[in-house]
């Protein structure tokens, strides 16, 4: 691991095999933006892990989208020891996150020129 | 007590759309009853699916909360040794009884913040019992993420006070190994979210249908939904299991290929989820081509 890299292993964060909760997908997130915020690029341990929710990975990764892009993603995150059964959860929550992203920026230009008029 | 009343529950009460009406007819006749003491009277019921017992669960606490007291009695041999066994009746005072032939998953409360006793429940009660029947790895993951998806969405969305599972599993329904399980809050209906959420007037039915699509979400803000009743869906389908879903007046239900969608005369205070697994699905869930996590977003 070179100097810019930071490690977050999932399954000791949320003290157990299951990352499930929206909450427990919150705390990962704050983590994941306090070290892009410090310029660090983030490696996502999953080991130890045995259930995924949605719930947890919207939380967790599709909420990066709100303040970050694909870009700067791809090159800043990497995910690493996710069970192969599990691979199929990221790939659908990243596509949905991206839709809603994409559809909220929208929805919040419109907003904002009907309230504002511009 | 004198002044107590009541109300007689039906011979036979399965998890079907006239059981789920004959429930909320409970709720409805116990709720406008200006007695505030209620007993619900199994004298007359030969059959009451375990399962239910996570529905009469939420109707006995709703009503308490309205400040009714609640006793459940009358049952006879067979319907008691039932509600012993998967623990209903420690509720109203009864001792519990082993479940002897392994086929209860004890009924159960939780609050909405007690993720992790419901993760033990789902692990140590419902797939790791001695005597449960063999199924694959695969399909156990498959099943508890499944479980997990509507646990979470029935937290974060009914904004409920506690959450309500029983389950029952049948060694030969159909000639399948089959396992009910049903989930049962009493917070904000399926049909006031969606309808408050688009502004629109969807009936019950009608609103769970919409739920249940990919991408359709009632969530706003930075975290984006819509996809939890979607995998357990897409789950069930191939599983070959069977969804019932009953919330304020609506009833859909998918069963072998075929939804069906139906309005109730009353409405039920909640959400409950009835989900069908057949354990004798050997289909392996995750082979479905090489994903590469190398630029995923």
């Amino acid at each position: 691991m070179n100097k810019a890299e930071v490690q977050i292993n999932i399954a000791q964060n949320i003290g157990g095999d299951a990352a499930v909760s929206t909450e427990d997908g919150n705390e990962i997130f704050g983590l994941i933006k306090k070290d892009f915020d410090a310029g660090q690029v983030v490696i996502l341990d999953f080991s130890g892990i045995e259930i995924l929710t949605t719930a947890f990975l919207n939380a967790a990764l599709g909420q990066l989208y709100s303040a970050y892009s694909s870009e700067q993603l791809n090159a800043r995150l990497k995910l690493v020891n996710v069970a192969d059964q599990d691979k199929i959860l990221f790939k659908k929550v990243v596509a949905r996150a991206k839709e809603y992203f994409a559809n909220k920026k929208q929805f919040d230009q419109s907003a904002n020129q009907a309230i504002h008029g511009s | 007590m004198a002044n107590e009343k009541v109300i007689y529950v039906a011979p036979q009460v399965m998890s079907k759309h006239d059981g789920y009406t004959h429930l909320m007819t409970l709720y409805e006749s116990a709720r406008q009853e200006p007695s505030d003491s209620i007993v619900f009277d199994f004298t007359y019921t030969t059959w009451f699916e375990a399962n239910l017992s996570a529905v009469l669960g939420a109707i006995c606490e709703l009503l308490t909360n309205q400040g009714k007291h609640v006793v459940v009695g009358g049952c006879n041999y067979a319907i008691q040794d039932v509600l012993q066994r998967n623990r209903f009746l420690c509720e109203f005072g009864y001792e519990p009884k082993r479940d002897i032939h392994q086929t209860m998953v004890a009924y159960t409360r939780f609050n909405p913040n007690e993720g992790d006793r419901f993760l033990e429940y789902i692990k140590n009660k419902l797939l790791a019992k001695p005597d449960f029947p063999s199924h694959s790895p695969n399909l156990g993951k498959k099943i508890r993420e499944s479980i997990f998806e509507l646990y979470e969405n029935a937290r974060t969305h009914g904004l409920c006070e506690q959450i309500h599972a029983c389950g029952q599993y049948f060694p030969r329904k159909d000639n399948i190994k089959r396992l009910d399980l049903s989930i049962v809050d009493m917070g904000q209906s399926i049909k006031y979210n969606v309808n408050n959420y688009l502004g629109s007037q969807m009936t019950g039915s009608e609103a769970i249908e919409w739920a249940l699509k990919y991408g359709n979400t009632t969530k706003t803000g930075d975290i984006s939904g819509g996809l939890g009743l979607d995998i357990m869906f897409q789950f069930i389908k191939l599983n070959q299991g069977k969804v019932q879903i009953i919330s304020s007046d609506g009833y859909w239900e998918y069963r072998r290929g075929e939804v069906r969608m139906l309005d109730f005369d009353l409405s039920f205070p909640g959400t409950i989820v009835n989900i069908e697994f057949n354990l004798s699905d050997t289909h392996d869930y995750y082979l479905e081509g090489e994903i590469s996590l190398d630029d995923i977003f």
